[in-house]
């Protein structure tokens, strides 16, 4: 084992690993060798197994992503196999499953880490060991890892500023209810949309924070409506903020008077509240699974990928929800 | 003492204190006029019904000197369960009713049974309780919300409409308003009033939450009557799960997540001793009307999340000393 300088004398987490390293060796059926990357190219047929480290399973939009690993990992089936760790938001717990992963001898690791700082070094070890790293959503410091994908919030609240500007035609008062304003996406989701509202004449009449919760958002538009007498649109840094939104608007019975925009557009939630005319427009924040597999297939047959991916966004609106939305450039 | 006078040393006018406390800040700060509207009243009443149900059904465990930490996680598994029964598998609303109100009694009679027959301390009886509630409501949803957009065996969505028991629970009275969600709250205070006032069981609960040896002694049917006040949380929880499930139009497995703590803030902050044995109904709902009112000026005023947090912070500790030093004189 390439790690054993790592491993403190944890009978607990040897157990796991003989079970995990037992499950992978009956799954694999033997063929699965520790196969360099480089050399992986010339033996065709063998089968590899992908580790995948998700930081947290709690978020649908998480969850999406597995669901998009997966399915990408099924039509690449001959030549891959998962196996799935969920450090349930804990970034120790992480660290610990990265090494479980390795210890199981997976071929290559994908990760969406939960914070940069203290999953640097970890994911750096492993990608000392030889084995290829794909860093997935958000990023780790340095450049000790293969390839990351991810994609660019401010790009994505950028353009939906500039839709909002686009149909409100350059005026009018914009309720905007934020994620987190202490994380990045919500920072960025932010930034991008109000540097396209720069020079227009659209006014932000009303701004809070939502956390990212449903519950909160509709809170939150319930004051707006009491305090504004004419909204003209919703921006919200989340789709269930900006149905959070629509709901409380509709109590009042004002939901027509406005236009909802969100943002994410998993199948389930903002493309579906599109489809069923809920919300005007909702922007993809794609989660990258199918290009994370895709990815790592290329890598594993000894082919290059970038260093850097950055995914593109599409936006969704109720004229071209159903054929999959529009890209964004 | 002269009548008056005691009433003044009394909880009851410390908790009238707090409240009207936050209320004359929201005569300070009005937020352009909207403090004086009917709409933002009827709102906050709409606003604090889930965590005042929460509330009183955690009041007579905190009578009986316990405590209930899993009512957020068991109004989770409620909204996942009956949005899974009432939108998905097509039951009448009614059946989704009982069910979710049966699985709230049973989730709070095995808490109780722990406490009252294993002995185990209800902080960690109900802690367990939580984190299996949780558990169990993300098992049952996938990790996905049980939303009106259902995908089918090929990924393809499919739309069921919004059901009558979710828009009769959301539904507004009086010329639209009133909400159907704050009368459920009136009428769980009414009994929960009537049991701790009337009924022999809240002579119970508080005898034990007193001194629970004497009251065993003095023939108080202790262990009942102790699993009966878990079994009314759970029940109160579901009725919350069921509200919170109808407003959001969809069940949430993360739905109360960290409610239980603004509960219990309530509970106390009326004047209900965590120790137990001393507290009441009227104490609650003051306790209810201050945390809602609060929350609701801090919004309508657009106060930033992280000055949010400071102020409640602050206020409760103000609230809470003044309780305090009533008892003490």
């Amino acid at each position: 084992m390439q790690n054993d300088s790592k491993m403190i004398g944890c009978s607990r987490r040897w157990f796991g690993v003989a079970v995990v390293a037992l499950m992978a060796s009956c799954k694999g059926g033997g063929d699965a060798g520790p196969a360099p990357a480089a050399s992986a190219g010339a033996t065709k047929k063998v089968k590899f197994t992908i580790g995948v480290s998700q930081c947290n399973l709690g978020e649908p939009w998480r969850v999406q992503m597995n669901a998009e690993i997966k399915a990408a990992a099924q039509k690449n089936s001959e030549i891959v196999d998962v196996t799935w760790r969920d450090a349930q938001n804990d970034t120790l717990k992480q660290r610990a499953q990265v090494e479980e992963l390795v210890q199981a001898k997976v071929d290559l690791l994908i990760i969406s880490p939960k914070e940069a700082q203290p999953l640097t070094d970890p994911v750096a070890k492993v990608f000392d060991a030889g084995i290829p790293v794909i860093v997935l959503d958000r990023a780790v410091l340095g450049d000790k890892y293969t390839t990351f994908i991810g994609a660019d919030n401010k790009k994505i609240g950028k353009a939906a500023g500039e839709w909002v500007k686009q149909v409100l035609g350059g005026k009018g008062k914009v309720v905007e209810l934020k994620g987190l304003m202490t994380s990045t996406p919500g920072q960025d989701r932010n930034a991008g949309f109000r540097e396209a509202l720069q020079g227009s004449e659209i006014e932000v009449a009303f701004e809070a924070d939502m956390k990212w919760l449903e519950p909160d958002a509709r809170k939150e538009m319930d004051s707006a409506l009491s305090r504004l007498p004419k909204i003209d649109l919703v921006y919200a840094h989340n789709d269930p903020g900006a149905h959070g939104a629509y709901l409380a608007a509709k109590a009042a019975g004002r939901e027509k008077e406005m236009k909802f925009v969100g943002i994410d557009a998993l199948p389930h939630e903002g493309v579906a509240y599109v489809e069923q005319g809920l919300l005007d427009a909702t922007f993809q924040y794609p989660t990258g699974g199918r290009e994370a597999v895709d990815a790592a297939v290329k890598i594993l047959r000894g082919e290059k990928v970038a260093k850097t991916m950055t995914l593109g966004s599409r936006m969704f609106t109720k004229d071209n929800a159903k054929d999959g939305g529009k890209a964004i450039e | 003492m002269t009548k008056a006078a005691k009433w003044l040393r009394g909880p009851l006018a410390r908790a009238v204190f707090a409240l009207v406390l936050v209320l004359m800040l929201g005569v300070i700060f009005p937020a352009e006029g909207a403090f004086y509207r009917a709409g933002t009243h009827l709102g906050a009443w709409r606003q604090m019904a889930v965590h005042g149900i929460l509330a009183l059904g955690l009041l007579p465990v905190i009578l009986t000197g316990g405590i209930d930490l899993a009512v957020g996680s068991m109004l989770g598994l409620v909204a996942v369960v009956v949005a899974k029964l009432v939108m998905h598998l097509g039951f009448a609303g009614l059946s989704g009713v009982l069910v979710g109100i049966l699985v709230g009694a049973a989730c709070g009679a095995t808490s109780g049974a722990l406490v009252a027959i294993a002995r185990v301390q209800p902080f960690v009886a109900t802690l367990a309780m939580m984190v299996f509630a949780r558990g169990l409501g993300k098992t049952i949803s996938g990790g996905m919300k049980v939303a009106t957009a259902v995908a089918g065996p090929d990924g393809v969505m499919r739309y069921v409409d919004v059901p009558p028991l979710f828009k009769a629970l959301d539904a507004q009275l009086a010329g639209g308003g009133l909400a159907v969600v704050s009368l459920v709250f009136v009428v769980v205070a009414v009994i929960v009033g009537a049991l701790t006032g009337f009924h022999r069981i809240g002579r119970y609960w508080l005898a034990i939450g007193g001194n629970e040896e004497a009251a065993r002694l003095s023939g108080v049917p202790v262990t009942a009557a102790k699993i009966g006040a878990y079994v009314w949380c759970g029940v109160c929880a579901a009725i919350a799960g069921l509200c919170h499930a109808a407003q959001e139009q969809q069940g949430d497995p993360e739905a109360g997540t960290t409610y239980e703590l603004t509960a219990i803030a309530m509970v106390v902050l009326g004047g209900t001793s965590l120790a137990g044995g001393r507290g009441g109904v009227g104490l609650t709902l003051l306790g209810v009307f201050t945390i809602g009112y609060l929350d609701k000026i801090l919004s309508i005023n657009a106060v930033p999340e992280a000055s949010r947090l400071m102020l409640t912070g602050l206020i409760v500790v103000l609230a809470v000393l003044a309780q305090k030093s009533g008892r003490s004189s």
